[in-house]
């Protein structure tokens, strides 16, 4: 394969701080190439230097193999680099075509628009990966798996080289995704370069021939995909050997906290059942568009149900509201933890305490020093890492931030508690961390329903899985007798 | 755009404060530093600040309430009616305990608006601009109809002294802000209503999935920025003996201005009493210097306009001067401990 | 193809138009007569010309509050300009519109290096230029304004004899507010500026990213809302023929209501030149009709009060409708 993009020993630092070190990195003509790391291992700031967004404070960058002495701001985009980021850039309030020709109108630097060229560039456009979406609706009314195609043929209408993807995958249903992984196979067999940034291994280890590996800032490796397997590529992350535990059983007693009975809300999900013991972790597995959020939303009083009923403890609940919900003892991590979960500029006390406000208060007065203890308890059990409980919870990391938002459901001190892809974006070590928090609350005695769609959390964690597809509940499965692969094998079913 | 997070601390305010004394000091000692001068300010500022109270209550969830002066206005206007009602013509007669409903029925018409603005901001989910744009203008035109755009006066004694009266040699008035801000601080930072306004500013739909009651929040938010257009009712009935429909129109952007002044984050989560009452002290010795020196009254409104943009554009230059230290001991951070931080992701 | 003309705000407002004029009409047939409609068109010229300037900055995702304030500014200036140095309409002109240019751009300057909302930097913005015109002018009324002026505002295009003996016709008032219109449309249809603004106001962000010079965009709204101003004030010489400095200002708030009332969002990113003008055109023959219903002017706020209301709890209570029919999962069976 013909080299497209090197670079060598690149090193780059923010007022004094590295935050890459001594990287080497190279992609080929026609290649899928993955890019993983955690956060903080310098994923970004190495894209933001291929991106000609930043530049090095040193090394060497060859393209198309030759030396190029000095990088002018923006030059790779002349070269045919583009990148996508996860939020899509792209313009809610303007028409398909407008978004697909805006980056080539801007190029062209003409004052007046020809509304006849924008429909012309944005068709062949959409030529070019056989799509065909409605130019003349707003970008808004699309549903996140086209919008992204909107964004990638935006992409495509400079002489594109190398796409950098940055996180697509991240809100994408499994069509979506299937969709957009077929696209990027298409692109490369024109030798279009792919450039693909993920927390998702495994669609990683689908598209990507070659793979790198960044570790606090610097390149650990790049190594072709089928030489490492999940666990290696772990290791290789982390640098720690990672075990993965299954859930012991033993603490499920046979009390039902939970019974839900023939739940239906039209366009969310139909005829829902299932019950929940005390102690148990109940995995609900299902992808975006399964319906699963929707369900978990409607037993927390979000949106609740057309019809259906729910037993908690042995008393029927009838919850309409959060305020039901949280009373009848149930409590609910969300699925997105910035838009859902944190009031970001707020402190982290306040958070913690939110949900539980009225039983700190008496007459609606809450002493500092109430909040202050409440908080710190939270803290402590849930190893928190804050230096005071007082700054704005937007500062810490994504780890400790989902450890503020359990914290604060679990000050509801609640018999039910339902995560919903409570490890999503978050570091493999803090991952674990909050996986074995979730095990011994349910050995407390909470009784657990776990929602992701990632296998491995599931089958590791859960004691009994239900699947979910297209608003229906289709399996059960004794986590116990199943294997990873069994369930795979199963969701791709559907 | 991503907003400024400007006079987190108000240290800048005081600096003002200062400076103003000083140079009131400079100017004009004779005139400034005495009791007189000081008692007249004291009956001005409490028409403003409770406006700008009013004001800065909305604006902590990100809304505002553009209803606020003809909810002032209403508020008279439905006192001296009740008034009329109950006393006949001899309105200025009245009795205590007449005036006493009187301005209970004003106070529960103004709670009664705020309550409609907060219901259609949260059962109906309409941005604050419009709903109080609409309400405000709708109030304003049935205080025209009402009063036909005359003025009413004859307010009895008991009002009267709400406006101009003294209590162990302070100023009633005075006396009414000061409780005003020390109960408003303290429901802002040490109830569960006032910590769930911040919240809900914040995040309002984080708030939601944490067990608030974000419908109700917007209601008693509503309610108090209109409960403190009512005490700004009474005052100036108090002091103008008249009530009229289109009253301290001007006001509105000064009681906003006074907010901005003040630290309030108009996209909500953040704003301190404290602030607010060295942004309307400020505000007044501009007002009073001004004219003092016997200066053009309408440079005082030009000084204020230069005030906030000298603020913005001194707290600007401290802010990035800040961002970049921040950046660089987060990005220390990371170096030390790779795993417990995202901060690549906040380069 | 009805249903989405129906969706759209600006059909709402123009049946409510309709209903409106056959209300009036019916009730006083002079309504629709030449001189009444070209009538209301002038007197409500200035505003319209403003609310041009108003989209734009709706469109950019904010609310400026001190265009009146330039616009009594440049009004005061020009006038004092005139009766010292002399000059044509077309000299007032041109200064208006250079000063409005100014006054707007340093809304633009500050609002982008400081990074602050705009709302804040206009409101002081409004007391500077409003208090230092008091403190300058302390206020005096002009009420013999140049007879260039009065001439201006006083041609008449396609003049009739009145009953009464007097002349009317359409005055050119309404003709600049259409200029003002034109240009507006043209900017916002087909100009790569006019598509930045909208790219602005939908995702700031985004619009840095692919390289959209987001400062000159800003300094280009606030000029051309600067510049509106500028020769509204101008028109408004015209209309009422002296110069009272704190008349104009106050109408901040109608003239939002008029261009939001027409469909502009107040989140940014929306809003058409149609529904702007349909917008303050509700609100003139909404004035009209109570004159010439004899209807006490009294009750103009109320209408318009309650027109907001009604427009914006239907608009709502149809967006919540739509979000319970918003199909979040495809469902087999």
């Amino acid at each position: 394969m013909q080299e497209f993009l090197r670079l060598k020993s690149i090193y780059k630092s923010f007022e004094g701080v590295r935050a890459l070190k001594d990287v080497d990195f190279t992609i080929n003509k026609g290649e899928i190439h993955g890019l993983v790391g955690e956060n903080g291992s310098g994923k970004s700031t190495l894209i933001k230097i291929i991106s000609g967004f930043l530049q090095p404070d040193s090394g060497k960058i060859y393209f198309e193999g030759k030396e190029v002495s000095h990088l002018a701001a923006g030059e790779t985009t002349s070269w045919g680099v583009q990148v996508i980021y996860q939020d899509l850039s792209l313009f809610p309030n303007l028409t398909v075509a407008e978004n697909i020709a805006y980056n080539e109108m801007l190029e062209k630097r003409r004052p007046f628009i020809d509304w006849k060229e924008i429909e012309h560039i944005a068709k062949t456009a959409m030529k070019k990966i056989k799509v065909d979406i409605d130019l003349a609706k707003l970008t808004e009314e699309l549903p996140i798996g086209t919008q992204q195609l909107v964004a990638i043929c935006r992409a495509l209408t400079s002489d594109i080289r190398l796409l950098i993807l940055d996180e697509p995958t991240a809100s994408l249903t499994k069509k979506d995704i299937n969709n957009l992984l077929g696209v990027m196979r298409d692109l490369q067999s024109k030798g279009i370069s792919i450039l693909f940034v993920s927390h998702k291994l495994n669609e990683i280890f689908d598209v990507a021939e070659n793979i790198t590996i960044l570790r606090d800032g610097s390149t650990v490796g790049t190594f072709p995909s089928k030489s490492l397997t999940n666990d290696s590529l772990v290791e290789l992350m982390t640098g720690k050997a990672l075990t993965q535990v299954r859930h012991s059983q033993a603490q499920i007693s046979s009390r039902i906290t939970l019974e839900v009975r023939n739940f239906s809300k039209r366009y969310n999900f139909k005829d829902v059942s299932f019950n929940l013991k005390e102690g148990e972790i109940l995995g609900i597995i299902g992808l975006i568009g399964s319906g699963r959020t929707e369900l978990a939303c409607a037993i927390y009083g979000i949106s609740p149900p057309d019809s259906g009923e729910l037993v908690v403890n042995g008393k029927p609940a009838r919850i309409r509201s959060v305020q039901d919900a949280i009373a009848a003892g149930i409590a609910y991590v969300p699925e997105n933890r910035l838009v859902e979960g944190l009031m970001q500029k707020q402190s982290v006390m306040d958070n913690l305490n939110a949900a539980i406000m009225k039983s700190l208060s008496h007459a609606g007065y809450i002493p500092y020093p109430k909040r202050l203890n409440q908080a710190s308890l939270w803290i402590n059990d849930l190893n928190i890492k804050v230096s005071h409980p007082m700054v704005p919870v937007q500062t810490l990391s994504g780890g400790n931030q989902q450890k503020v938002v359990l914290g604060k459901c679990l000050a509801t001190r609640p018999k039910v508690l339902i995560l919903d892809s409570p490890t999503v974006g978050i570091d493999i070590m803090a991952k674990a961390s909050i996986h074995e928090m979730i095990r011994s609350l349910a050995d407390e005695g909470i009784s657990v329903i776990l929602i992701s769609d990632e296998i491995p959390e599931i089958t590791n964690n859960c004691d009994r899985i239900l699947l979910m597809h297209a608003g229906k509940i289709r399996a059960e499965l004794d986590a116990a007798k199943i294997q990873p692969s069994d369930l795979e094998r199963m969701m791709s079913q559907f | 755009m991503k907003p400024l997070r400007f006079f987190q601390s108000n240290r800048s305010l005081y600096i003002i404060l200062i400076a103003i004394i000083i140079l009131m000091a400079i100017l004009n000692p004779t005139r400034f530093f005495t009791v007189g001068n000081f008692i007249s300010m004291s009956y001005q500022i409490p028409i403003i600040a409770f406006l700008s109270f009013g004001s800065m209550i909305a604006f902590l969830t990100g809304g505002i309430n553009l209803a606020i002066i003809s909810t002032t206005n209403f508020t008279g206007i439905i006192t001296i009616l009740t008034l009329r009602a109950i006393s006949g013509q001899a309105t200025y007669e009245a009795s205590v305990s007449s005036s006493i409903i009187a301005l209970s029925v004003g106070f529960i018409a103004a709670l009664s608006i705020g309550a409609l603005c907060g219901f259609l901001i949260g059962y109906l989910e309409i941005p604050a601009f419009l709903v109080t744009l609409g309400i405000g203008t709708l109030l304003n035109g049935v205080n025209i109809v009402i009063t036909k755009g005359y003025t009413i006066s004859g307010f009895p004694p008991f009002i009267l002294d709400i406006g101009n009266g003294l209590l162990w040699g302070i100023p009633i008035p005075f006396l009414i802000f000061i409780v005003a801000s020390v109960l408003l601080s303290f429901l802002l930072t040490k109830t569960v209503f006032g910590i769930s306004l911040y919240l809900v500013g914040s995040n309002a739909v984080a708030a939601r999935f944490s067990n608030i009651n974000i419908r109700s929040v917007y209601i008693r938010q509503y309610m108090l920025s209109s409960l403190f257009a009512a005490l700004t009712s009474f005052v100036m009935m108090g002091q103008l003996n008249s009530v009229k429909a289109n009253y301290a129109e001007s006001y509105l952007l000064v009681s906003v201005l006074a907010c901005f002044l003040g630290g309030v984050d108009p996209f909500g989560g953040f704003g301190k009493t404290g602030g607010m009452v060295l942004s309307i002290i400020i505000l007044q010795l501009v007002s009073t210097g001004v004219n003092l020196l016997r200066l053009d009254p309408y440079l005082t409104q030009a000084m204020w306009g230069l005030i906030i943009l000298l603020l913005l554009g001194t707290n600007y230059i401290r802010s990035s001067i800040r961002e970049k230290k921040r950046l660089s001991a987060v990005l220390q951070e990371a170096k030390s401990n790779p795993s417990a931080t995202n901060s690549a992701s906040l380069l | 193809m009805f249903r989405k003309i129906l969706r759209q705000n600006e059909a709402y407002v123009f049946l409510l138009i309709l209903a409106l004029s056959i209300v009036i009409g019916m009730r006083n047939p002079s309504f629709f007569s030449f001189e009444n409609i070209t009538g209301f068109l002038k007197s409500y010229s200035m505003i319209g010309i403003m609310s041009v300037g108003t989209l734009f900055v709706l469109i950019l995702g904010g609310t400026d509050v001190s265009f009146t304030a330039i616009a009594q500014v440049v009004e005061y200036a020009v006038v004092v300009l005139i009766m010292k140095f002399g000059g044509n309409i077309f000299v007032a002109f041109f200064e208006a519109a250079i000063l409005g240019i100014v006054l707007g751009l340093i809304n633009g300057l500050v609002i982008h290096k400081f990074r602050v909302p705009i709302i804040i930097v206009t409101i002081a913005t409004f007391n500077i230029y409003f208090g230092m015109l008091y403190v300058i002018t302390k206020g005096k009324l002009i009420n013999n304004i140049p007879q260039m002026f009065k001439d201006f505002g006083n041609i008449l295009l396609f003049p009739q004899k009145s009953a009464i003996g007097g002349t009317y016709g359409l005055s050119l008032m309404p003709l600049i507010w259409l200029a003002a219109l034109i240009l507006g449309w043209i900017i916002l249809r087909k100009t790569m500026i006019g598509r930045g603004i909208f790219a602005v106001g939908g995702n700031e962000i985004a619009a840095e990213r692919i390289g959209i010079d987001t400062f000159a965009i800003k300094l280009f709204v606030f000029g051309f809302v600067g510049f509106l101003a500028g020769i509204a004030g101008v028109v408004h010489v015209a209309i009422v023929q002296s110069v009272v400095p704190n008349i104009i200002v106050g109408k901040e708030l109608e003239v939002i209501a008029a261009v939001v009332i027409g469909g502009a969002s107040i989140f940014g990113g929306r809003g058409t030149i149609f529904g702007t003008f349909l917008g303050v055109l509700l609100f003139a023959m909404l004035n009209n009709g109570l004159t010439l219903l004899r209807i006490s002017s009294y009750w103009y706020s109320v209408t318009i009060g309650a027109i907001i209301l009604i427009a914006i709890t239907v608009s709502a209570y149809q967006r919540l409708q739509r979000a319970k029919t918003n199909v979040k999962v495809q469902i087999q069976e």
